[in-house]
Formats: C-alpha cells, sequence, structure tokens
C-alpha cells in the first residue's frame, strides 16, 4: 500500500476525537448490566438457556480467549494447549483452598506457576516455527492431562477435587453467589481488554506484532522475536490461569477429562480466530456469538457443541478470514477512507 | 513370566501395532509432502474408518476386514470432495487458513460422528479376536496376535502398492512433480488442484484403513481423533515430515516405545506406582517434544526448519 503515513494521520486523528477508553467503558457497562436484563430475556422461549450461568460461562470465555490473543493473535503463535494453563490456575486455587489459603492467594500463586510453566515451555519450543510450535503445544498439554489424570496424590485423578469453602471475598462477597462470579468475571475481562488496549499503543506490542508479520524481518531490525513470543506466552499463561481460577469457583469441581481436553483448548482458540484475532474485541464478539446458538441448541446437540464451531470456522475461514471483528474493522476502514482500495 | 519374555513379548505386539500407527502417519506425511500443509483432521478421519466398519458390522453384518473394500472407495470420494468443496479455496490463502480449516472440519466430523453415535464406546466381535499363534522359540513363548498380524499385512500392501503407483504410474509421477515444485509441475500440464484433491482423497483412504483396522483392537469413541492426530504427529516427526519410509519407520517406533514403556516401567521397583500403561500415551508424546527440540527436521527427513 503506498499510503502507510496517511493511516497513521487518521489513526492518531480519530483517537483524539473517540477517545478508544470510551467504547471499553461502553462494552463494559453494558455487559454489567447483563444480569438485571436476564428476567427478560429468558421470558423469550427459546432464550431461555441465556441466563445468569451462561452469562458467567461466556464472560470467562470470553476472558480466556482474549488471553489466548495475547499469544495467538499479536505474535501469530497458535497454541493449542491453553486448557492446561486454565487447568493449573484452577487446581492451584482449588488445592490450595484445601489448605486454608484464601482464594485470591490462590490465584496469585496460580497465575506465577502458569508464567513459570510458560516460560519454560516457551523457551523449549520457541525455537521451533510454525505449525511446529502448535503441534508441541499439543503434546504438553496432553503430557499435563496424563499426568492430572493418573497422579491422584495431588490432582484426585480422575474423580476431581471439589472446592473447599472458601472466606468471603472483602469480608462481604459471597465467592459461590452467581451474582458476585458474574462481577468477578466481568472484571477478569476487563483487565485483559485493558491490557489489550495498553499493548495496541506500547512498544512490546508493536514487536509481537512485527514478530507475527515477519520474524526474519523483525529480528534484522533489532527484534528478539525468542523473547517477544517469551514475553506474549507468560502474559497469555497468567491472564489464562486467572481465568481458570475464577472458572474454577465457578464450576466447584475440577476433573482433568473436562477441563484438560484438547477440545477445550481448541475451543478457546477458536473463539479468538472466529471473533477476529489480534483486534481488540474478537475473543468477546467470538465467545457471545458462539455461546447464545451453542445454548439455543444445546438440547439437539447435547455433547456435539463443537459441531457449531467446526462449521463456523471453516465457514469463516473461507468467507472472512480476518475474523467478524477484522471484516467489521476492514469494512469500517474503507467507508472511511473510500480512495484507498484493499483495506489495512 | 520373566523380564526377557515379557519384554521380547511387548516387541513383538509393539511392532505389529506400530503398523497400524505407519499407516495413519503415512496419510499425514503424504499429505505434508505434496501439499505442504498439515492435516489437524486426520485422526478424526481414522476415527470416521471405525465407525464405518462398526456401521458395516453392526447393520450390514460385514466382516470388519471385508468393509475395506467398500469403505476405502468411499473414504477416497469424501476426501476428494472435501478438498475440491473447501481446501482447494484455500490455495492462496496462508497455510494457517488450511490448517484451521482441516481443524474444523475434523470437528465437524467428530461432532456429527457424537450427534449419530453418542459417547458410548462401540467395538465389534469377530470370532478371531482373541485368537493368538504361539511360536515357540527354545524355552521362550512367543505370541502373535491373529488380528494384529493380519492388520500388519494388510498395511503393508497398501503402503507396498502406494509406492509402486508412486513410483512407476504417470499419476505417481505427477504427485511427486507437484510435491517437489508446484509451478514446475503446473508448467508441464499437471493440474495440479486436481493432484492435491487426489492426494488429500489418498491420504483420507490410509487414515479410515487404518481405522478399520483398529476397531477390533480397540473401541471407538467420537471424540478418540485427537489422539490420532497426535499420534500421527508423533510418527511423521520421528520419520520426517514429507517422508513415506520415514512414516513406517516412526510407526513402528511409536508402537515399540508405547508397548515397552507400558510393559516394562511397572517392572521397575519404585517407579511402578507411577509409571505404567496409564501412561501408554504420554511416551509418545515424550520422544516427539525430545526430537523436536533437538532433531527438528526428524530422524530420517532432510532438514525443514520452517513448515
Amino acid at each position: 500500500m503506498s499510503s502507510g503515513s496517511p493511516v497513521a494521520q487518521s489513526a492518531g486523528r480519530k483517537s483524539s476525537k473517540w477517545h478508544p477508553f470510551l467504547t471499553l467503558f461502553l462494552v463494559v457497562a453494558l455487559l454489567a448490566c447483563y444480569p438485571f436484563m436476564v428476567p427478560v430475556i429468558t421470558q423469550v422461549s427459546f432464550l431461555q438457556g441465556v441466563n445468569l450461568n451462561f452469562g458467567i460461562t461466556t464472560l470467562i470465555l470470553a476472558g480466556l480467549a482474549l488471553s489466548w490473543d495475547i499469544l495467538g493473535g499479536w505474535t501469530g503463535q497458535n497454541s493449542l494447549g491453553h486448557a492446561a494453563l486454565v487447568a493449573v490456575g484452577a487446581y492451584s486455587v482449588t488445592l490450595l483452598a484445601e489448605h486454608g489459603v484464601a482464594p485470591w492467594y490462590g490465584t496469585l500463586i496460580g497465575m506465577g506457576i502458569a508464567g513459570l510453566l510458560a516460560w519454560g515451555w516457551g523457551s523449549m519450543t520457541f525455537r521451533l516455527r510454525g505449525s511446529y510450535f502448535t503441534l508441541s503445544s499439543i503434546a504438553v498439554a496432553e503430557i499435563l492431562r496424563l499426568f492430572a489424570l493418573n497422579e491422584s496424590w495431588l490432582t484426585g485423578g480422575a474423580e476431581g477435587k471439589f472446592m473447599a469453602d472458601l472466606p468471603k471475598l472483602f469480608g462481604t462477597f459471597d465467592l459461590f453467589d452467581r451474582k458476585v462470579e458474574f462481577y468477578v468475571a466481568l472484571s477478569f475481562v476487563t483487565l485483559v481488554l485493558l491490557f489489550l488496549h495498553w499493548l495496541k499503543t506500547s512498544r512490546m506490542g508493536f514487536y509481537f506484532r512485527a514478530v507475527r508479520e515477519d520474524e526474519d524481518g523483525a529480528m534484522a531490525l533489532g527484534v528478539n522475536p525468542a523473547k517477544a513470543k517469551s514475553t506474549a506466552f507468560i502474559w497469555s499463561a497468567m491472564f489464562t490461569a486467572l481465568g481458570g481460577a475464577i472458572y474454577a469457583l465457578y464450576l466447584q469441581a475440577l476433573e482433568p477429562d473436562n477441563l484438560m481436553l484438547v477440545a477445550f483448548s481448541i475451543q478457546i482458540a477458536l473463539l479468538c480466530i472466529i471473533g477476529g484475532r489480534g483486534t481488540l474485541y474478537g475473543g468477546l464478539v467470538g465467545a457471545f456469538l458462539l455461546g447464545v446458538p451453542s445454548e439455543i441448541f444445546r438440547a439437539q446437540l447435547q455433547e456435539a457443541n463443537l459441531l457449531v464451531y467446526g462449521v463456523l470456522i471453516v465457514l469463516v475461514i473461507l468467507f472472512l478470514p480476518k475474523g467478524i471483528m477484522g471484516a467489521l474493522e476492514n469494512g469500517w476502514y474503507r467507508k472511511n477512507h473510500p480512495l484507498e482500495k484493499g483495506g489495512h | 513370566m520373566d523380564v526377557l519374555t515379557q519384554g521380547l513379548q511387548a516387541l513383538i505386539d509393539g511392532l505389529l501395532t506400530g503398523g497400524v500407527y505407519a499407516m495413519i502417519g503415512a496419510g499425514l506425511s503424504l499429505i505434508f509432502g505434496v501439499m505442504r500443509v498439515i492435516n489437524f483432521g486426520h485422526g478424526d478421519f481414522v476415527v470416521l474408518g471405525m465407525y464405518s466398519a462398526f456401521f458395516a458390522a453392526s447393520v450390514l453384518h460385514m466382516d470388519p476386514y471385508l468393509s475395506i473394500f467398500l469403505i476405502a472407495p468411499l473414504a477416497y470420494l469424501f476426501g476428494y470432495a472435501l478438498h475440491r468443496l473447501v481446501l482447494s479455496r484455500l490455495l492462496g490463502a496462508s497455510d494457517q487458513s488450511t490448517k484451521l480449516a482441516t481443524l474444523g472440519l475434523g470437528l465437524v466430523v467428530s461432532n456429527v460422528l457424537l450427534l449419530q453415535f453418542g459417547t458410548q464406546p462401540q467395538t465389534v466381535d469377530t470370532s478371531y479376536s482373541t485368537s493368538v499363534w504361539v511360536l515357540h522359540v527354545g524355552t521362550l513363548e512367543m505370541r502373535f496376535s491373529v488380528i494384529r498380524v493380519v492388520s500388519m499385512l494388510i498395511t503393508a500392501a497398501l503402503i507396498f502398492g502406494l509406492n509402486r503407483m508412486l513410483f512407476t504410474s504417470e499419476v505417481g509421477r505427477a504427485i511427486r512433480a507437484t510435491g517437489q515444485n508446484r509451478l514446475g509441475a503446473e508448467l508441464q500440464g499437471v493440474d495440479t488442484r486436481k493432484i492435491y484433491a487426489v492426494i488429500f482423497g489418498i491420504g483420507t483412504v490410509l487414515a479410515a484403513t487404518a481405522g478399520v483396522l483398529l476397531l477390533p483392537l480397540l473401541s471407538a469413541t467420537p471424540t478418540m481423533g485427537t489422539i490420532f492426530t497426535n499420534k500421527a504427529f508423533v510418527i511423521t516427526i520421528l520419520g520426517g515430515l514429507g517422508s513415506l519410509p520415514g512414516a513406517i519407520i516412526g510407526g513402528l517406533i511409536l508402537g515399540v516405545v508405547e508397548s515397552l514403556g507400558s510393559s516394562l516401567f511397572p517392572l521397575i521397583p519404585f517407579l511402578n506406582n507411577h509409571f505404567g500403561s496409564n501412561y501408554r500415551d504420554a511416551y509418545g508424546l515424550i520422544i516427539f517434544l525430545l526430537v523436536l527440540l533437538f532433531k527438528p527436521e526428524g530422524l530420517y527427513g532432510r532438514t525443514v526448519k520452517r513448515v
């Protein structure tokens, strides 16, 4: 494209007129109203499944997809092993709660473990490129799943673990109350969105995107691709573990055969890819767009709920290669820049 | 049984199972070798083969090994059609798109099977399921499971036939040309889109046939596809992506490692409570990671750092 500088200028002008955080504020405010809209929504017969529990799971999935985006969308490393990191967060909180550690400290410890794991995992596998990283992420996650399944002294094995009684958050909020869980999940999504907003304009974010677009070119300009990928993976893993800890509060029972399957990793990745990789709100849009039809057809699909994902990913890859948000952004950009062809 | 007998028996079982694994790996490797695309739905096609054989056995009352003659042509048509309808539209796009499309197709296959057959494991019983041939060597007694030997022979025949096709026929020449240099092949008048579809069809046939051969050995569940996809990756990485003889060697190695790992670890004191047949699927993955880390081009492959 011959017009690199006008793009940058218009982006600068745009941000002064319409502050990016205003969008974020509106999105979060709208979501915060959700618990009050639930009684109205569930009046509609086919939307009966779209209740508060649906809101919590969808928000947690959205947060996980957004966390996946830090690595998958911004540095272009498709991980299909994020379920293992969810499990690290979930098991940390649950196992530490058994020993009387408050869940917020448990969550921090879980995030630390996940960060360390990602550091080791990344420094082993980021020498590999492209599909090799994806393959190794599946392998590491599968090994961790087999470990959780067989080392029952630690994880309770296939029967799983139940959440112990928890102290109240700030002394007043019961963490087993669905409304509290909803707002905890919403805070999680907001936190990841804030991080992504920061990433968009930070030096680190530019490193990430440079590595995604052209690894050799980035290296020539002094970016260390292995370090950039590793940093992205550590952030992604810590946020994923945070989401896992909140998911554990919601589930209250952990089983490796639900939480750690490759199918769950694929689900997290596909939510983000269908919604739009590397866009700010892709994961959120994907989670709601896929969540609602899955909920409506729950009775018909039963365990085959990933059918919707499979069909949609094929359609999205064929017709909207940048995902739904990517296509919307492109369309919006073309409308405002009618003289340029091709979008950005 | 002493350690020696048990070890030898595990070696034999491993080699025989490895034969079927080799066929799964060969399909993935062939598709990669020509199309430069990793088929993430490969394991789900194996499961599709298992369920087709189950369907043929339970509804049409066909012997699972005879149903290969019915299932293989159908699998070819299925793979050919999938490529023509979906994957051929992505030829100009990045290989990530094709990868994700195969992942999506695999999800569709496994979830349709889930809708149709439910989650409970399915298997077929044949009169010869449990029969064994026993070989006496001195004081040692070796057992060869009949179905494993038959599977091994069918695998060998198929891979031999495929190899002959690749190296003696005109289509085989076109396939090899496309794999070596797509543009060059096109300049020589090869319809490379058609060759891609043919290769995807053949890869699907190999996956589905492996599924049919596995059905009398394992019970099928719709979601076990990821395990097979994993195994296929392990095999092809071991043997080098895109190499057919490599896939055979990789398959045999994987079969032996899994079998020896799950039968010998329990014999070692201290470790016997922790490692055993429970970790059967992990041994292959650990080897896979080690190879990826230290020799990413595979044990026998040429150097391909970038996929």
